[in-house]
């Protein structure tokens, strides 16, 4: 499993830059397309929110790798050694359970109708249910972060 | 009134934050809890899936991973060093300079940008780890970055003020940003006051006093890295590109700098560009969630509810816009700006109308009651940035950020209470 | 706390409400609760509170709202056969535009959206775009060249300002005013109520009522909440909507009269090109849709009945 992490880890560190590079790209070609070539971009205001979109929760899903998320530990840092894993696990439970009810089968659910209602994007004319994608399967990966949180203690 | 949807939020919440659930986490998992009482499973999950996308679904959103990026680039390529040691030679001899510098440099960003997000990563970014070279405590730098960056919202441009405008059913938006000036500046002045006794009481170190040549070389030196303000600014004045814009080209500004300065290489970006993804994920994932949550708030009438309540006490001019301002403390407590601007704005506005209020003047009001908001945990967004960047935690930044909150309530009391300090400017253009 | 048979139905929209919109859908609310002897209760959610337009039709489909309104431009994304109603000089006036909305055409346009959950109501008057600008008034399609123009994320409306020979420039509304400010774009389009509520007559000083898209209001229902009515509860939700459409005719025309009056007051320059060059010069955007057959047979049989 450590390796499959491992791998995972790599894979989206990977996507993170790629999607930030093509971001800042995307952007100046906005800049640059309306301002020196005098002839504005239709698509690039739209492409932007779907990488941001792509970016914040692909990138959820990497810093829930790491457990970078924000918390406010103060009751458990002052609870017993064996109260501070069960409270870490319950934790766990929570993320997972909520990944595995509110991303993977709430976010399946957004894509299978925006897939199936064939809703298109405005400019880029893109299935919505590409963007919405992300939702499940970083939702699947957090699962298999979490499983692997529990399984280690 | 309908007691068990918000029972269920407050109580799933504290429990959630209890066990020390990320906070990110708590928020969704409680709203989709409440969304669950009303709403049947599979579209009440279906909806929150949709809002976390919905929050990040905003061009002016992407302020936030650029300016924390050229941040980075800033930082490792050498420009903010240059910048900084050119400030330090002005007010580094004075005490808390630094923080000086936080906030002066926050108030001249939020004149730039609309966004006090972006202003707090550049910031963060930029000063965070200067000031823990000079012994700062981490978390001070933290909560002065934080308050400070609010100001930009009330010193125009400010997308929020143009939401309040919509909002209000038409307060003049150019009326809004003459008005926003003086509060803004105050607030600003307030927080220096602040930060400079707490500063002194902590006895952070301050730096010699330095003669003209210094500050003439460090200025030589800087000029630049602050060519970069000239360009994002004028590029801004210009009409070349939006505030949004700017983010990404300092992005590309600072890139070519720190590659001139040959102090970063191209082998280094991926990193950069990765540590950048990371803070601004976990930003977004908050972002995401506290869309959720608003969503559930608005959709079972929790805000209206309340505010409708505790409006029937009393009708004393001086005691309602009180209790209005507390009220919006609260609501800024649990609630991200702009849904909070657009659920209570058509709720007080005819309120305070009927006190004889000019809908400018309430409307500098809520803001800069909001931006108190944005720092408090535990839904903050601009406290949510300023602690990812600083890395440090939620709980160890409340304490320095309690006096600089006593300032931010100050200035707003001020600004409530004397109207003028709102209207004159715009009644200097007949506004 | 009433009994279980009140049904409360949920409209969630993104107008202010002072708008006509706003005010025709209190309206509905006291019409279909008297109609329906308070057996329906309706909730509106204004102000964008539960999602943009985009986001609050996908919540019909979801289920989780049940009824909205939406402009035209954005059903397009969901309905395609909607797409013709963002074509530039489609109707010749008012009249002739509600004469086919409210017929036949009007009605298989709305029924488009049932494919895709969504069913029509009707349509709410959100009256004709026209150019302001900031620099110079736009008396000709030749003022166009070279302009920055904002458009709605909408394909049609893309295609329109470039066949005239602007420059199309997505940007979102809430946007648009610093965007006009800072002089990232150099003029827009929209009705007189919507150029005088968001203020940006504060910034364009230069109207030109060159009237090219007539693009109304859609009232829509989702179909998972409207299929659970009975006929019973249809029928009062349909009388309730078509008497607040009256109504909210009524309050528009009020309310653009009252918008044209209060922007010429604060400074701005209102004119009325010769709308046939518009029109020539936007024939370019009809070609797209000639190919589609379906979109080429509704064009023509609109075209027909204004003949
Ligand atoms: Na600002
Ligand atoms: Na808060």
């Amino acid at each position: 499993m450590k390796a499959i992490r491992h791998r995972l880890d790599s894979v989206l560190s990977h996507a993170l830059v790629l999607l930030m590079s093509a971001m800042v790209l995307n952007v100046l070609w906005q800049v640059f397309s309306r301002y020196v070539l005098g002839a504005p971009s239709s698509f690039t205001d739209e492409l932007a929110r779907y990488l941001m979109i792509w970016l914040g929760v692909l990138g959820a899903a990497y810093v829930s790798g790491r457990n970078m998320h924000v918390a406010i530990d103060i009751l458990p840092r002052r609870a017993a050694p064996a109260l501070q894993l069960r409270l870490r696990q319950a934790v766990n439970w929570v993320i997972l359970l909520f990944c595995f009810f509110g991303l993977v089968i709430g976010g399946s659910r957004l894509v299978y109708v925006t897939y199936l209602l064939e809703q298109y994007s405005p400019a880029l004319q893109l299935p919505l249910a590409y963007v919405y994608l992300v939702i499940p399967l970083s939702g699947l990966i957090i699962i298999f972060y979490k499983t692997d949180d529990l399984l280690d203690r | 009134m309908e007691y068990i949807p918000l029972l269920v939020l407050i109580l799933s919440f504290v429990c959630l934050l209890a066990i020390g659930t990320p906070v990110a986490w708590s928020i969704v998992v409680s709203a989709t809890l409440t969304l669950l009482v009303s709403i049947p499973a599979l579209p009440a999950l279906t909806t929150v899936s949709q809002r976390i996308a919905a929050g990040l679904d905003s061009f002016a959103l992407l302020a936030i991973p650029f300016f924390v990026l050229s941040g980075e680039l800033m930082n490792r390529g050498g420009i903010a060093c240059r910048l900084i040691a050119f400030a330090k030679t002005l007010v580094g001899a004075m005490p808390g300079g630094l923080a000086l510098i936080n906030i002066i440099s926050a108030m001249l960003m939020g004149a730039i940008a609309g966004s006090a997000l972006a202003s707090a990563s550049a910031m963060g970014t930029m000063l965070g780890p200067e000031m823990e070279k000079q012994g700062y405590d981490r978390e001070f730098g933290a909560a002065v970055n934080i308050t400070s960056a609010t100001t930009g919202l009330v010193i125009p441009p400010s997308n929020i003020l143009i939401v309040y405008s919509l909002a209000s059913g038409g307060a003049s938006i150019a009326a809004l940003f003459l008005a926003g000036y003086i509060p803004g500046i105050l607030t600003g002045l307030f927080l220096m006051v602040v930060a400079s006794v707490w500063a002194r009481r902590k006895g952070y170190q301050t730096g010699e006093r330095s003669n003209f040549r210094e500050v003439l070389r460090t200025f030589v030196d800087a000029v630049p890295s602050l060519l970069l303000l000239v360009v994002v600014i004028g590029g801004i004045v210009a009409g070349i590109f939006t505030a949004t814009e700017a983010s990404a080209i300092a992005v590309l500004y600072s890139l070519v700098l720190g590659v001139i300065y040959r102090e970063i290489s191209l082998d280094n970006l991926p990193k950069i560009a990765l540590d950048a993804s990371a803070t601004t994920a976990i930003v977004m994932l908050l972002i995401g969630a506290s869309m959720s949550m608003s969503w559930a708030l608005s959709y079972e009438h929790i805000p209206q509810e309340i505010s409708e309540g505790l409006l029937g006490i009393t009708d004393n001019k001086i005691l309602i816009l009180l209790l209005i301002n507390l009220i919006l403390l609260l609501v800024g407590i649990f609630m991200d700006m702009t849904p909070a601007v657009l659920i209570f704005t058509p709720i007080f506005l005819p309120v305070v109308t009927k006190l004889g209020l000019d809908p400018v003047h309430f409307g500098i009001i809520m803001i800069l009651n909001l931006c108190i908001g944005l720092c408090t945990p535990p839904v903050g967004s601009v406290l949510f940035v300023g602690v990812g960047i600083a890395r440090t935690s939620i709980e160890k930044v409340v304490r320095p950020l309690l006096p600089l909150f006593v300032a931010m309530i100050l200035a707003l009391f001020l600004v409530t209470y004397i109207p003028e300090l709102s209207l004159w400017l715009p009644s200097l253009f007949d506004l | 706390r009433q009994a279980s048979s009140v049904r409360t139905v949920r409209l969630a929209h993104g107008l202010d409400v002072t708008h006509s919109v706003h005010i025709a859908m209190v309206r509905m609310g006291d019409d279909m609760a008297r109609i329906s002897g308070g057996r329906l209760r309706l909730e509106i959610y204004p102000n964008q509170q539960l999602g943009s337009e985009r986001e609050v039709l996908e919540l019909l489909q979801i289920g989780t709202l049940d009824m909205t309104k939406v402009s035209a431009a954005t059903l397009e994304n969901f309905a395609p056969k909607t797409r013709i109603l963002g074509l530039p000089y489609l109707f010749r006036d008012r009249e002739a535009a509600f004469s086919a909305l409210d017929g036949p055409i009007g009605q298989e346009l709305l029924d488009d959206g049932l494919e895709f959950w969504l069913k029509g109501l009707g349509f709410y008057d959100a009256g004709f775009r026209s150019f302001y600008a900031m620099e110079k008034p736009i008396r000709d399609p030749a003022d166009l060249e070279g302009m920055k123009v904002r458009v709605m994320e909408s394909v049609t409306a893309i295609n329109m300002i470039r066949s005239m020979g602007g420059a199309p420039t997505p940007i979102s509304w809430g946007e648009l005013y610093t965007a006009l400010q800072q002089g990232v774009v150099d003029a827009a389009e929209n009705n007189p109520p919507s150029f005088y509520l968001a203020r940006h007559y504060e910034v364009c000083k230069y109207y030109s009522l060159d009237e090219h898209t007539f693009s109304p209001d859609v009232l829509i229902a989702g179909t998972r909440f409207w299929d659970a009515l009975t006929e019973q509860e249809k029928g009062w939700i349909r009388e309730a909507a078509a008497n607040s459409i009256a109504y909210q005719r009524e309050l528009w025309a009020l309310a653009e009269a009252d918008a044209l009056e209060k922007v010429a007051a604060a400074g701005v320059e209102i004119s009325r090109p010769d709308k046939q060059p518009f029109a020539e010069s936007s024939r370019e955007a009809y070609q797209l849709y000639e190919a589609d057959t379906t979109l080429a047979r509704l064009i023509r049989e609109i075209k027909e009945l204004q003949q």
